[in-house]
């Protein structure tokens, strides 16, 4: 730790800066009375009705069950492909495995811009492109997954085993190990239980992934919702969001388990959960596979004819036999980056409000300031709070994006401000948990004295607990907002403009070379949004 | 000592996660050299543009109907997206289709010896109808400029490309004229829940869909109204594929044909599926005008 007194000041004039660019994407908002209708209050009372009273009949419960198991396996295959990307892709851009100054910046560059690509892409848009190249096949589901979620763990292991302390690296080092051993011995162990723990987070992330892909053809939840939003039967969309919220739930109670499994290690029945876990795990992969791929032959993507068609579609994106591609055409590039910074501005704004409710809500949130742990102050309410605000967060988390548009929808008026808040009502409820974990996980003894010497509440988040967890918590908006900000895609329906709809459109009129020009924008907003965490995580170390 | 296994365990699971997947390609891979390849089967496919159960029970009641007319062994194959529908119409994968005019036409232009070669005696008058809200002032196409607008789904014929069409006839560009950017709904439901909630002050959709609506009560019709319906255009038909002689035999096409075409009232559940009593000769010329408001406006290439 530096100087803190240099330090505070600096977080300051970052903070500052962030809220100005909030309040600029804002200004992108016509804010009047037309801005919202009460005409709509009768649909949404109806939504509303059709969550209270959901389908519960036992065809849709069937029906519910198969669709959520569908979403589970397709996760679990693209979550097992993805990890495996990850961790490979993820040492490797790290460059703890190179010697040379030289191979250290060119293999960091180098894989670091494979993961940034890979990403940079919105699962549901890898999923449009594999159909349109290899046909439907769940292959195209799961890869669609890995791909993208692949390219966001591999970065994050990447920064974590850059962000190390030195110290234990240095001495393994000195003791002669080499640069696989300094990394199998130094390296994973440090970041072991933060790496589990984020896979965890993702594969969590991945079920929601999962559920918004399955237009691909191939079942699930997220097409049962959509063709019921289609159908407005708002009591069956409720029913699947609820059979989501529960899939959701049984993943962050396990991945709870074994947050708490890395900390202290627990025994059950003689068995340890890490054992359990890993045994699970396993199991689920393989069940998973063997569902998912059932009667289909992986070699099957390579035959002639999909090779045909594949370099037919991607040739057709680079514009062969196409005497005017759109990625040359001046007044393609217009429209598009005018798109591109609509997109920047929803997701500014997304994660703007987003932010608000977050912190306004997080410290409630916290299981050690709910037990009076951290602040050493009991109120009786403390664990209805954190009940009430844990629930809200799921439930908000769990509704995928594409549902919240659509109640959103019917009380504002379309534009930038109904998919920034469907967008913002998505994203609050992880940005939440994600905090309430990092409050749960810090050092408590600091909180304590200050408690102790008796700082109020307000006095031990100021000094106490926002200081350690500022740096982390921006991180996460960073993350989230570099998310947001690819997710535009889904909440497009909504007269949300931005990049997503007019890719959906180019799409459906099979104009490829428009999809090139789209997919150029997107990645540009991935380097801003790179450049952006990037800068602000060293700001803030 | 627990670092150590925790490092084995994610090395196993990742082993496992390959030994899972070539274990069980190596399988199959046994498994289909034993096997004698299986009699091709005739793919049928359906653009999504209704209640996901109801086409899938119409659908297969086709397929049954279709393979115990030809001895063929004929299936539905479900589809969400209308271009994925189209995609796989292009790959061959699908043989025959129930497409909508601007599908068909986007079918035909990837394989051009497709044809479209029957339809409902109703899908050669097939109309949309323009709504609003009874306060709106607007009563004339003309009327919606610098008013916000809602289309159904951009694959659409009757919530998108012929209203679209209309609109230019009456000098509106769909793209400028309106207050931002038309929107695309989805589905013909959304668009009328849209304009009766007041989120757009006018949508276009399908008449069928409407009166269907209205007939239900699923519409309040306090609310919305209708104040233009378009003239009569083609619009829904099935469309062979190129390679169904290739894939099934000198004559498949025409037996599928004759198959279609000779269906009534006896096959009540297919007829009733698509509120018809009978399916008529179509042929590609028909939809020549889609065709061409489809290349003005890039959506074909």
């Amino acid at each position: 730790m530096k100087n803190s007194a240099l330090l505070l000041p600096k977080r300051f004039i970052l903070s500052v800066f962030l809220i100005a660019i909030f309040v600029w994407s804002l200004f992108s908002v016509c804010w009047n009375s037309g801005l919202f209708h009460a005409g709509g209050f009768v649909t949404l009372l109806q939504i509303v009705k059709g969550a209270i009273e959901p389908d519960f009949t036992p065809d849709i419960l069937a029906n519910g069950l198969k669709a959520a198991w569908i979403t589970l396996a397709y996760a679990v295959a693209g979550m097992s492909l993805a990890i495996l990307y990850a961790f490979i892709v993820g040492i490797l851009a790290s460059g703890t495995l190179t010697s040379t100054k030289a191979a250290h910046l060119t293999s960091k560059i180098f894989f670091r811009g494979i993961l940034g690509f890979t990403r940079s892409i919105h699962e549901l848009i890898w999923a449009w492109l594999f159909v349109a190249a290899v046909g439907l096949s769940p292959y195209a589901a799961i890869l669609a997954l890995a791909i993208p979620y692949g390219g966001i763990l591999g970065r994050i292991f990447a920064d974590m085993l850059n962000d190390v302390p030195e110290e234990p690296i240095l001495a393994l080092k000195a003791a002669g190990a080499s640069k696989l051993q300094v990394l199998v011995y130094g390296h994973l162990p440090l970041v072991r239980a933060d790496m589990i723990s984020y896979t965890m987070y993702r594969f969590e992330c991945s079920i929601r992934s999962s559920a918004i892909m399955s237009f691909v053809g191939l079942g699930g939840l997220g097409y049962e919702i959509q063709l019921s939003l289609a159908d407005l039967k708002y009591s069956q969309v409720w029913t699947y969001v609820y059979f989501l919220i529960a899939l959701v739930l049984l993943i962050d109670g396990w991945s709870n388990i074994v947050r708490r499994g890395l900390v202290e290690e627990k025994r059950v029945n003689g068995l340890s959960i890490g054992w359990l876990s890993s045994f699970l795990t396993v199991l689920l992969i393989i069940l998973s596979w063997v569902y998912v791929t059932a009667g289909i032959h992986f070699l099957d993507l390579f035959s002639d004819k999909n090779i045909q068609y594949g370099q037919r579609f991607f040739g057709g994106m680079f514009g062969a036999g196409n005497p005017h591609p759109a990625y040359l055409d001046k007044d393609n590039w217009a429209s598009a980056l005018k798109l591109t910074l609509e997109t920047l501005k929803m997701s500014i704004m997304a994660i703007g409000f987003a932010t608000m409710a977050a912190f306004i809500t997080v410290l409630p949130a916290a299981r050690n300031i709910a037990n009076g742990q951290l602040t050493l102050k009991k109120r009786w309410y403390n664990w209805i709070l954190f009940g009430f605000i844990r629930i809200l967060y799921i439930f908000s988390r769990s509704v995928p994006e594409l549902v919240w548009a659509m109640m959103i929808i019917f009380l504002f008026k379309p534009g930038l401000l109904p998919g920034a808040i469907a967008l913002a009502l998505h994203n609050f409820g992880i940005l939440g948990k994600l905090w309430a974990e990092v409050i749960e996980d810090m050092d408590s003894r600091p909180i304590r004295n200050l408690s102790s010497a008796g700082a109020s509440r307000w006095q031990s988040f100021y000094y106490g607990i926002l200081p350690n967890v500022l740096p982390r918590f921006l991180t996460y908006i960073l993350y989230r907002w570099e998310v947001i900000m690819r997710t535009t895609i889904v909440v497009g329906f909504v007269g949300a403009g931005g990049l997503g709809i007019q890719f959906k459109l180019s799409m459906s009129y099979f104009q490829y070379t428009n999809i090139t020009l789209l997919l150029i924008c997107y990645m540009v907003l991935v380097v801003i949004a790179d450049f952006a965490s990037e800068s602000t995580r060293k700001a803030v170390k | 000592m627990m670092k150590k296994w925790v490092s084995v365990i994610i090395l196993a699971v990742l082993v496992f996660s390959l030994a899972a997947c070539s274990g069980q390609n190596d399988k199959q891979d046994s498994k289909e050299k034993k096997e004698p390849k299986t009699q091709e089967v005739f793919k049928i496919g359906a653009i999504p543009d209704q209640n996901a159960a109801d086409l899938s029970k119409g659908m297969t009641a086709v397929a049954k109907y279709l393979s115990d007319k030809t001895g063929m062994k004929v299936e539905f194959v479900p589809s969400v997206d209308y271009a994925a529908l189209v995609t796989a119409f292009q790959r061959g994968e699908i043989h025959m289709a129930w497409f909508g005019g601007l599908t068909s036409v986007q079918a035909r232009a990837l394989v051009p010896e497709a044809n479209s070669f029957a339809q409902r005696p109703r899908d050669s008058q097939f109309h949309s109808v323009f709504i609003t809200q009874p306060s709106s002032g607007i009563n004339k196409l003309e009327d919606l400029k610098g008013k916000s607008f809602t289309f159904g789904s951009e694959s659409s014929t009757s919530g998108h490309l012929m209203p679209r069409y209309y609109l230019m006839e009456a000098g509106i560009d769909a793209e400028k004229d309106f207050d931002g950017k038309p929107n695309f709904s989805g589905s013909h439901d959304t668009t009328y829940k849209l304009v009766e909630s007041g989120s757009f002050k006018a949508g276009a959709l399908n008449e069928a869909v409407w009166q269907e609506a209205v007939k239900n009560h699923k519409v309040d019709t306090n609310k919305v109204k209708v104040f233009y319906t378009t003239p009569p255009f083609f619009d829904y038909n099935w469309t062979l594929n190129s390679n169904v002689n290739d894939v099934f035999g000198q004559g498949a096409d025409k037996k599928v044909k004759d198959a279609i075409l000779s269906i009534t009232t006896e096959q009540k559940e297919i007829t009733d599926f698509f509120q018809t009593d009978k399916f008529v000769e179509t042929k590609n010329s028909n939809y020549g005008k889609i065709e061409k408001v489809a290349k003005a406006l890039k959506m074909i290439q």
